[in-house]
């Protein structure tokens, strides 16, 4: 079945071109590290270089290797966007699924719960809750940034669930004595997934980014290097201004083309699974 | 014009939005006091690290942390306290500026925030809007395929770092425009020619990089939005009266705009974010800039009352888009909103 449901999706350019991108930076987060045996954190002598044979990408104001932190800073930056991600997609998935199910006070309180961290903008609470730790790990950044980025998507499930559930076949399903569970996997699950593979992608997005932003503002990761911190130290010594560009050029490509990627993929899925958007 | 339906779904909103911040100002309440370990000595030795040379400023801090945490107090009076403060728009003492009040330092600089932030977002806004509309009305030619791919891309990019290559490039390499600030050092804020235009000049860059970044996600939805717009009935219905063309794209640009407008509500917080950071990599004086200072000084009475303010903001925001929606919106105005 799921064989079938996806052969169209490699029909798809876009698809395609965004899911090679988005490999060749997990492949490089993954592999790049071991295949590219420069200690990120070593201090040399070779000072705010430019390019060239021995530092491919140069190095910063303590000598380290710009394309060392970079390989370091893709594989952490896609870990705390999957990990938030996740997060944010089991909080999203309950949430909806509770509020569609129990419908009543359940789904008010819920709903009005969901419409409050809506409107609180994530990236300052976040800000404001980094700010009390003074040891903060990629894991607790993760957590921080996935806790508030679930409540478009619990909105989005709960008006799914609520119109599936009044769909003949679910009727029918009830109607043959199906239990809650076969019904949830049978019915509900299919109708659902798409949309929730598609958030979970912009999910990780929302965490890439979030943890650049927190990076920037100096409350990243305390440990650890990922591509928000590799920004905020090229910010704090001024490389923009002195014009070191491989210092802060990198880290904002990799960010961009991973981010544009993922959106590149949920596009495409859209295109392909929706018939309205369907190209002729 | 006003009727009875949209007083209620006005009051409703208002009622949620007060709720909204209280729940705010709870988690601000809340925060200190649930991180493990006497949260007031290890600010207090956290500051100390900080502000090592100064004996006297840490005895200041100290007593306007006692008198602000207040933990001695029952927690519920606290926590009636902090918010009728709250309320009241009494924020506390700054401790690294101490004795100025948190909201004399939070006033002044939330113009520059509020310049930069609203001309860039309502600009991006309609040019996206726009630009998405215009693709999907061509859809599948080449406009379409260009407008949505650089949309996809450019969406992606943080205000910030787009920030960081106009600055390298048109400041640094070209040096066409000025690399940062609000306006040349050495000159005070005044209301003069030669001054409004040295603002203006310090300005292009920074609105030109929100502008541009936030610009693709609208041109992303909008298109969507025309595209189902374009399939419903009365589309089809114009059409077969022989509507003409310019006429039919009208009424659906219209119909489109209209969840792009609940969009914008919910987008400026994201985008209040971007534009806060935004303003550290230009050292433009905004409150971005003020609560990076607070942040590196560790000053938590300034940074939750950064805070406060910020989100109070966002809601007022908030509410005068929904108030605009419900103008143009005849649904919520007669009172259909389900």
């Amino acid at each position: 079945m799921f064989k079938n449901m996806f052969k169209p999706l490699f029909k798809s350019k876009k698809f395609i071109i965004g899911l090679s991108i988005v490999l060749f930076f997990i492949l490089l987060g993954i592999f790049g590290p071991m295949i590219y045996r420069v200690d990120p954190t070593e201090m040399t002598w070779d000072m705010e270089q430019a390019p060239s044979s021995t530092h491919p990408l140069g190095t910063d104001t303590y000598g380290r290797d710009i394309l060392a932190q970079l390989l370091y800073g893709i594989r952490s930056s896609l870990y705390v966007g999957f990990l938030a991600a996740l997060i944010s997609l089991v909080i999203g998935t309950i949430v909806g699924t509770f509020s569609a199910v129990r419908r009543g006070i359940t789904d008010d309180l819920l709903m009005s719960f969901t419409n409050i961290v809506l409107t609180t903008p994530s990236i300052l609470i976040a800000i404001l809750i980094a700010s009390y730790l003074d040891v903060r790990s990629i894991e607790m950044i993760a957590v921080i940034l996935g806790l508030f980025q679930w409540p478009w998507f619990a909105r989005a499930i709960r008006a799914q669930l609520m119109s599936v559930l009044s769909r003949e076949y679910v009727y029918l399903s009830k109607m043959a004595g199906y239990g809650d569970f076969r019904l949830i996997v049978e019915d509900l699950i299919p109708t659902i997934a798409t949309y929730a593979f598609m958030s979970f992608v912009l999910f990780i997005n929302g965490g890439i980014m979030g943890e650049a932003s927190l990076s920037l503002i100096g409350l990243g990761p305390t440990e650890g290097i990922s591509l928000g911190t590799i920004l905020q130290w090229s910010v704090m010594m001024d490389a923009i201004r002195r014009g070191l560009w491989w210092w802060f050029v990198p880290p904002g490509i990799a960010i961009v083309a991973v981010t544009a990627s993922l959106l590149i993929i949920s596009t495409a899925m859209d295109e392909v699974f929706n018939p309205i958007l369907r190209e002729e | 014009m006003i009727s009875k339906q949209m007083l209620k779904f006005i009051g409703r909103r208002l009622i949620f939005l007060l709720i909204t911040y209280i729940v705010a100002t709870t988690i601000v309440f809340i925060l200190p006091r649930v991180i493990p370990g006497n949260p007031l000595n290890q600010i207090l030795s956290r500051l100390s690290q900080v502000a090592q040379a100064n004996p006297e400023q840490i005895r200041a801090a100290e007593k306007t942390l006692m008198e602000q945490f207040a933990f001695d107090k029952p927690w519920y009076v606290q926590y009636f306290d902090f918010l009728g403060n709250a309320l009241k728009g009494d924020l506390g003492t700054s401790v690294s500026y101490y004795p100025r009040k948190v909201l004399d330092l939070v006033i002044p600089v939330l113009p520059w925030t509020l310049l930069l932030l609203l001309p860039a977002t309502i600009v991006a806004w309609f040019l996206g809007n726009s630009l998405g509309a215009l693709a999907a009305y061509r859809r599948n030619s080449w406009i379409d395929k260009g407008v949505l791919t650089t949309s996809l891309i450019v969406s992606q990019i943080p205000y910030y770092w787009l920030g960081m290559i106009f600055i390298f490039f048109f400041g640094v390499k070209l040096g066409i425009l000025p690399v940062g600030g609000a306006y040349s050092q050495g000159s005070f804020p005044n209301w003069s020619w030669s001054f409004v235009l040295d603002v203006l000049k310090h300005y292009i860059l920074p609105f030109a990089s929100i502008v541009v970044s936030a610009m693709g996600g609208w041109a992303i939805g909008m298109r969507l939005m025309v595209i189902y717009e374009l399939g419903n009935d009365y589309v089809r219905f114009s059409e077969a009266l022989g509507m003409n063309d310019k006429r039919i794209y009208k009424y659906v640009f219209r119909n489109s705009l209209l969840p792009q407008i609940t969009g914008l509500a919910l987008s400026l917080g994201g985008a209040l974010g971007g534009a806060l950071i935004t303003e550290i990599i230009f050292n433009y004086p905004g409150t971005g800039f003020l609560l990076f200072r607070a942040l590196t000084s560790l000053d938590y009475p300034l940074i939750q009352g950064i805070f406060v303010i910020l989100i109070a903001s966002i809601y007022l925001a908030n509410f005068i888009v929904d108030f605009i929606y419900a103008v143009i919106d005849p649904r919520i105005r007669l009172g259909q909103e389900e």
